[in-house]
């Protein structure tokens, strides 16, 4: 049996290491304790992160952006390139729409670099702090982590009647190990990478309607293309 | 040609001209592209090709002080490009072929994520005695941006045709 938990517990973190604290999430020297929170490429992501979530509030940037522009297809590369050289990368990539991820600290520059790109008809940026969950996340993991550990122990001198019963908890708690984990790297990457969509329309109606000048000549909001090309 | 014929022929040069004279212009439609007839009462003249290049002229009477040149080429320049949502690719000053001068303004627009141009070309006249007022002719012309390049031999020569009384 104590073979079996070993071979059991070689992938997840080391019983002996405690939860990953704070600094290890954030990529301070010693590294995560599990391999499972940290992938390569996640590396990148986590220098963003505040050193310790009790140091700085954990915010997610976000952006919606809508504009009217002339050439929507060179918005889009416009847009694209301003992700690649903040460092970021393409999320979504629609017809009219785009979803750019930019590091956290290059967040204000995209922004401003975007809003050149035609006229601003929409803006909505929102921080939303998730302090408080991903501390009760740790806390939660720790928890689990223990659980684990002691799940694993008592794994080692149960009789087969008792094993079945713990190895179905020690199966419960790690997979809500994995969900915790998975979701505080989700926070990291949400963190570390701010999100921009930018979405493009032509500009509202209604804003024809403002101009009372124009209106005194309605003859002129037949100009265009839209009544030229209609040929009956 | 008999007699009835030689009669006839001049009577009906006759009625076609006082036909082309009740339109306050002239223009000459560029080969490729043929003049719509019964057209709505804005479009003086509209003539548009096989591939939906159009070109159209309209013609607005206006009362004594209401606007010149100038204050014309503002008011359709803030149409388009403020209200319509056309980006001004560029703009100049041109005369129409019987001297009367007149503004280019030349816009692009995306319709369902396809270039299309246009150009709008405006030229104030006269009516002179007795009246006080004037015309305002507006000179349209657009399409597909492709289009419109692989006709745009076409357009600039019906614009050198242009007059405008």
């Amino acid at each position: 049996m104590a073979g079996a938990a070993k071979a059991e517990s070689a992938p997840m973190a080391s019983p002996a290491a405690p939860p990953a604290p704070p600094s290890d999430v954030a990529g301070a020297p010693g590294g995560p304790t599990s391999p499972a929170l940290l992938a390569a490429n996640d590396v990148a992501a986590n220098k963003s992160v505040p050193d310790s979530p009790h140091s700085a509030a954990m915010l997610i940037y976000t952006a919606n952006i809508t504009m009217a522009v002339y050439q929507v297809e060179t918005a889009l590369e416009g847009v694209e390139q301003v992700a690649r050289d903040a460092g970021g990368y393409l999320s979504v990539r629609l017809d009219a729409s785009i979803t750019i991820r930019v590091p956290r600290d290059r967040f204000d520059i995209a922004i401003e670099r975007i809003e050149k790109l035609g006229d601003v008809t929409h803006r909505d940026i929102k921080a939303q702090d998730v302090t408080d969950e991903y501390v009760d996340l740790q806390a939660r993991l720790k928890n689990a982590y223990a659980m684990r550990d002691r799940l694993t122990e008592l794994l080692a001198r149960a009789a087969v009647k008792e094993a079945i019963d713990i190895e179905k908890e020690l199966g419960r708690v790690t997979e809500e190990i994995e969900r915790m984990e998975g979701r505080m790297k989700l926070l990291r990457d949400q963190i570390a990478f701010s999100t921009i969509t930018v979405s493009f329309n032509p500009l509202a109606p209604d804003r024809v309607r403002e101009s009372s000048m124009l209106n005194a000549f309605p003859w002129l909001s037949n100009l265009g293309l839209g009544a030229l090309l209609d040929v009956h | 040609m008999n007699l009835r014929t030689s009669l006839l022929v001049p009577f009906a040069l006759l009625l076609a001209s006082a036909a082309g004279c009740s339109r306050p212009f002239d223009i000459k439609t560029a080969p490729g592209l043929v003049e719509l007839q019964d057209q709505e009462p804005s479009y003086a003249y509209r003539a548009i090709s096989p591939e939906g290049v159009a070109v159209a002229v309209k013609v607005v009477d206006l009362e004594e002080n209401q606007g010149d040149l100038a204050f014309w080429e503002r008011a359709t320049s803030l149409r388009m490009n403020q209200l319509n949502g056309y980006a001004m690719l560029g703009e100049s000053d041109l005369k129409s072929r019987n001297g009367v001068p007149g503004h280019e303004m030349r816009f692009g627009h995306d319709e369902s994520g396809k270039p299309y141009v246009y150009t709008l070309r405006v030229f104030l006249t006269h009516k002179g005695w007795p009246s006080k007022g004037s015309r305002l002719f507006l000179v349209e012309s657009g399409g597909p941006r492709d289009e419109v390049a692989r006709y745009q031999r076409a357009l600039d020569w019906m614009e050198t045709t242009l007059e405008v009384d």
